[in-house]
């Protein structure tokens, strides 16, 4: 289900048509609320990009959070090691997938009582698109 | 009532009383052979060690002792594979209770995070994935001792911020009652998959 709910910026002109949204879309968003005992949560969504030109998304940050990392997961020899996501590059026409097991939101040190979870995408000092969402369990 | 109706009719109640009977005197189904879990050849003894449970206790190796257990390694600043994995077992737990088995296996989380694991706070995590749980945590050496006998591998990564990582392996071990090491889950975990094969191991 489609649920990105604010748009800040549209940039450029779209490449598919019908669309009428901004360039950068963030669907299927899921926040888990923090399990007792911890101070953060996990975040998956899906990015596309319905634009002509690729979208570099550099950072992710919540009024609700102290800090949002973009990880992703890797299993190799059954080991687990988590790496930092520094960009996002999304070419046009192209989405990307936060799941379980894969790339995820790190979210850390939340407010005490969380309703609405808001996440802020930027590509450098510019932000492409703000979403809420409200947190489920994990 | 015709008697095409009642053939029907007799045949489905016999059906039914025979399934009662089956299920009275067999139990639940079993499937034959595990698909997923690696069973060792010949069950490993688990390495002496000392380490401290959530609620405080000082346990050496013949905590595993007296129930089947799912042995996970990971740690509680993990968002994603760590409570994926432990919401896995416990899914896996409630449905095998659900199809009838009583003898279910505990989860135990042993943490290769003490520096931030305290027990108190995995009191509270491991709570959340359902009753009966353990989690164990300690000295890095006397956690070294229980992983490296067992092929456990775990890493502690540079800081990036303030917050660490550690790398750590994703299997669940499943240990037997006499405290044996006897199987193995490869990552990715499914709830499936244990539903599956636990019923075979336990029986083993």
């Amino acid at each position: 289900m489609l649920r990105y709910v604010t748009v800040v910026l549209a940039l450029g002109t779209f490449a598919c048509s019908g669309y009428s949204g901004p360039p950068l879309s963030a669907t299927d968003i899921r926040i888990t609320r923090p399990l007792p005992g911890t101070s953060m949560s996990a975040g998956y969504l899906v990015l596309e990009n319905h634009g002509n030109q690729q979208i570099v998304v550099t950072a992710i940050d919540s009024p609700q959070f102290a800090r949002v990392d973009m990880h992703e997961t890797i299993i190799e020899n059954d080991v687990s090691r988590m790496r930092g996501i520094d960009e996002l590059r999304i070419d046009p026409g192209e989405s990307i997938r936060f799941e379980p097991g894969g790339r995820h939101l790190m979210l850390l040190e939340p407010q005490d009582s969380l309703h609405t979870v808001t996440l802020n995408i930027y590509s450098g000092e510019t932000l492409l698109l703000a979403v809420s969402t409200a947190p489920t369990d994990p | 009532m015709r008697p095409r109706s009642l053939i029907i009719g007799t045949l489905s109640g016999l059906a039914v009383a025979a399934g009662i009977w089956s299920a009275v005197n067999f139990g639940p189904a079993k499937p034959d052979a595990v698909r997923t879990a690696t069973v060792l050849p010949v069950k490993a003894d688990v390495p002496g060690f000392v380490l401290e449970t959530h609620d405080g206790r000082q346990v050496d190796e013949t905590v595993f002792e007296g129930q089947w257990d799912l042995v996970f390694f990971g740690f509680t600043h993990c968002p994603d594979v760590c409570p994926l994995t432990l919401k896995v077992l416990q899914n896996a737990k409630t449905e095998l209770e659900q199809r009838g088995f009583a003898s279910l296996p505990r989860i135990v989380l042993v943490s290769v995070d003490p520096e931030r694991d305290t027990p108190e706070r995995l009191a509270a995590y491991i709570r959340s994935f359902g009753d009966d749980n353990l989690a164990l945590t300690g000295d890095v050496a006397e956690l070294r001792k229980l992983a490296d006998g067992i092929g456990i591998f775990f890493e502690k990564r540079d800081a990036d911020g303030g917050h660490y990582l550690v790398d750590h392996s994703s299997v669940v071990l499943v240990i037997d009652p006499e405290g044996r090491f006897h199987a193995l889950f490869s990552s990715p975990h499914r709830t499936e998959n244990f539903v599956h094969d636990l019923p075979i191991l336990l029986d083993s």
